[in-house]
């Protein structure tokens, strides 16, 4: 019976799972050249090949992207205090992505195995210095799976320096709209690598809130500090702030509504030598959420007054180690988020056949380049979990997935990426063949990825 | 470390008490030191990453006359142009004279003069090389490589700094014609042995 049930819901996962994933992944990460025009720094300063950060550019980002070397409109008050500093060039940036997307075998029957995505994110940037201690990364974005234009990743930064007895001070507040798109490091979700996916590309039925189910539909305010450019502390809360859509108090009612605040913290820790720098840390976030949808697209909708809900506490550990000079730029990141779900609401409702679910996701990725110019990826995943055939909907019951990323890239001018992907999976939602019950195997969604990535 | 700066009250932490040294210096200077300068040169131009020179006992005089350069785009090697260009854009000329006052009046960092190759490298330190025309270099780095005010300070800096120098100015990639006269038949070993007896990594 419950075979029959999946057989006849097959078709719907697929398509939550796309919708999903279109929902879940963050706009590409990005490298902004207005930062370059502001600072008069070349990309290399900031990243070692974009969006990768260097530790200077972990600097630059701590300090509220307020560096700045160019000319500028001033004003002062009568005591000689600053009023106003604006640069002389808005700091307004381009961004285009085009790719094809290929995959081992179509979704399903009404689908093609192939998709040319032009563009397949097109954004435009406000980034760069707001006033002396004021900054902001403020990216909005065409998509055209979604076919619109809306907010990407938005990091709105106040920071200052202090010395104390000797020892460099950065403190500042981040206001932004996704978990981790604040961090310095590429070992946190919202600028892990890869940089890039394919838009269309199947992804497995869950993961951890914090992997970006979160991004663009949530407000967080965090303090932070960052001490000798080497120990960073950070703690804050997010509330739910969905775009395009009504938010608890005007009486409509809505899904996966973050209950009062969800806190955030980091903590890590850098060591700098020589070409060398290696970082490890952890971050967490716990979540309440009202009226949950499930992975398998079942929701609940209640008053949000008294709205049930299920508790997701995300706990990661992250790692980011790199080697850069001249020649070789290598930067190997690897992460580690566990996430403990109550899902008390799901499972009165019925929606879930466990009170308490976990999920675990493992990382490790690798990338080199030859002097900026040619670069190969290496990224290993595994996504493993409880079994829950009602609250995640796939055939099995299981999350279990195993896959790997091989990317080759050039960079033919230091604002413009060429790259070659392709994604292979292992195992897809608990099996490595016909894991949905209709026959599809795992590696029918491996996919091969071209695209052109140009910013100015 | 030193933990005890954790438990200053925050409004106490003015700048100026950990900078009571740098007597002469004005308040601006400071500032752009601790926030900018020092992310890539480090705490008093003590760099960590050989990819940026030392600072810290720099020669004043060939300080302000890299920032100036810098600035008007006169010194073009890869680095010069990718990061000094822009930091230096904006220095106005007293700015330029207080962050060399600065950094000139900095603890140097010693040489370790300890690598395999460095009796070589003192060898033509001392002596030069007469049949690669390169002349000693003490005669216008001094007697310790501390530099003066016609030639900077090159000893206890980074060993991959020194090495790019020495090849920016032997390609010429480094605008310096006495340099690329000294060093345009150096050898890559003779820069590995001179490197190895003046740095410190």
């Amino acid at each position: 019976m419950l075979e029959s049930f999946f057989r006849t819901i097959a078709p719907r996962h697929v398509a939550i799972a796309v919708l999903l994933t279109a929902l879940a992944l963050p706009g590409a990460a990005n490298a902004v050249p207005s930062f370059a025009r502001q600072t008069g720094l070349a990309c290399e300063a900031c990243h070692t090949v974009f969006p990768q950060l260097t530790p200077f550019g972990r600097a630059f980002k701590a300090s509220g992207y307020t560096l700045f070397n160019t000319r500028k409109v001033s004003d002062i008050d009568l005591l000689k205090q600053s009023t106003l500093s604006l640069s002389d060039l808005p700091p307004i940036s381009l961004m285009l992505i085009g790719s094809e997307s290929m995959a081992a075998k179509a979704n399903d029957a009404g689908s093609s195995k192939n998709s040319t995505d032009f563009p397949q994110q097109l954004s435009i940037f406000y980034a760069g210095r707001i006033s002396d201690n004021l900054g902001a990364y403020v990216q909005a974005t065409y998509d055209d799976q979604s076919g619109s234009f809306g907010m990407d990743n938005t990091d709105i930064r106040f920071a200052d320096v202090v010395q104390l007895e000797g020892h460099n001070v950065v403190y500042g507040l981040t206001l932004n709209n996704n978990p981790t798109v604040q961090d310095l490091w590429n070992s946190t979700p919202a600028w892990g690598q890869p940089f890039l996916t394919s838009a269309v590309m199947q992804t497995p039925v869950v993961s951890p809130q914090i992997e970006g189910a979160m991004a663009q539909v949530a407000a967080g305010l965090d303090a932070y500090t960052f001490i000798d450019q080497s120990i960073y502390v950070e703690a804050g809360v997010y509330r739910s702030a969905l775009q395009g859509a009504s938010v608890a108090n005007n009486g409509n009612l809505n899904n996966n509504i973050i209950s009062g605040v969800a806190p955030y913290w980091r903590l890590a820790y850098e060591n700098d030598w020589g070409k060398n720098s290696w970082e490890f840390g952890t971050f967490g976030l716990d979540a309440s959420l009202e009226n949950p949808t499930t992975p398998a697209g079942n929701a609940l909708n209640l008053s949000l007054q008294n709205a049930p809900t299920d508790r997701f506490l995300d706990i990661g550990l992250d790692t980011q180690y790199q080697y850069i000079d001249d020649d070789t730029q290598l930067t190997v990141t690897g992460r580690w988020t566990h996430e403990n779900q109550h899902l008390d609401a799901s499972f009165a409702a019925m929606n879930a056949d466990n009170t308490s679910n976990s999920i675990d996701l493992e990382s490790l990725v690798g990338s080199y380049y030859w002097h900026r110019k040619l670069g190969a990826t290496i990224g290993f995943f595994n996504l493993s979990g409880s079994t829950d055939a009602t609250y995640l909907g796939s055939a099995n019951g299981s999350p279990n997935s195993t896959w790997a990323n091989f990317e080759v890239d050039y960079v033919p001018w230091l604002n413009v990426k060429l790259g070659l992907q392709y994604t292979a999976y292992f195992k897809f939602d608990g099996a490595t063949s016909n894991y949905d019950g209709a026959g599809r195997n795992a590696s029918d969604n491996n996919m091969l990825f071209a695209y052109l990535w140009i910013a100015y | 470390m030193k933990r005890k700066w954790m438990i200053v009250p925050l409004l106490s932490l003015a700048a100026g008490s950990a900078f009571a040294q740098d007597k002469g210096v004005a308040p601006a200077t400071i500032h752009k030191v601790t926030t900018v300068c020092q992310n890539c040169h480090g705490a008093r131009g003590d760099s960590v990453s050989g990819t940026f020179p030392r600072l810290n006992g720099q020669q004043a005089k060939y300080i302000a006359a890299q920032l100036k350069n810098f600035r008007e785009h006169s010194r073009s090697d890869p680095h010069a142009m990718a990061y000094m260009w822009g930091m230096a854009a904006e220095l106005d000329d007293a700015m330029v004279a207080d962050l060399a006052k600065y950094y000139a009046s900095q603890k140097p960092t010693e040489p370790q003069t300890g690598g395999a190759l460095a009796a070589k490298g003192k060898e033509i330190f001392l002596n030069g090389v007469e049949a690669d025309h390169v002349p000693p270099c003490q005669a216008c780095h001094g007697d310790h490589g501390e530099g003066s005010d016609d030639a900077p300070r090159i000893a206890g800096q980074h060993a991959d700094y020194l090495k790019h120098q020495l090849e920016a100015f032997r390609a010429r990639l480094r605008e310096n014609e006495v340099m690329h006269a000294n060093t345009k038949d150096m050898t890559d070993q003779e820069i590995e042995a001179v490197v190895s007896y003046l740095a410190n990594d």
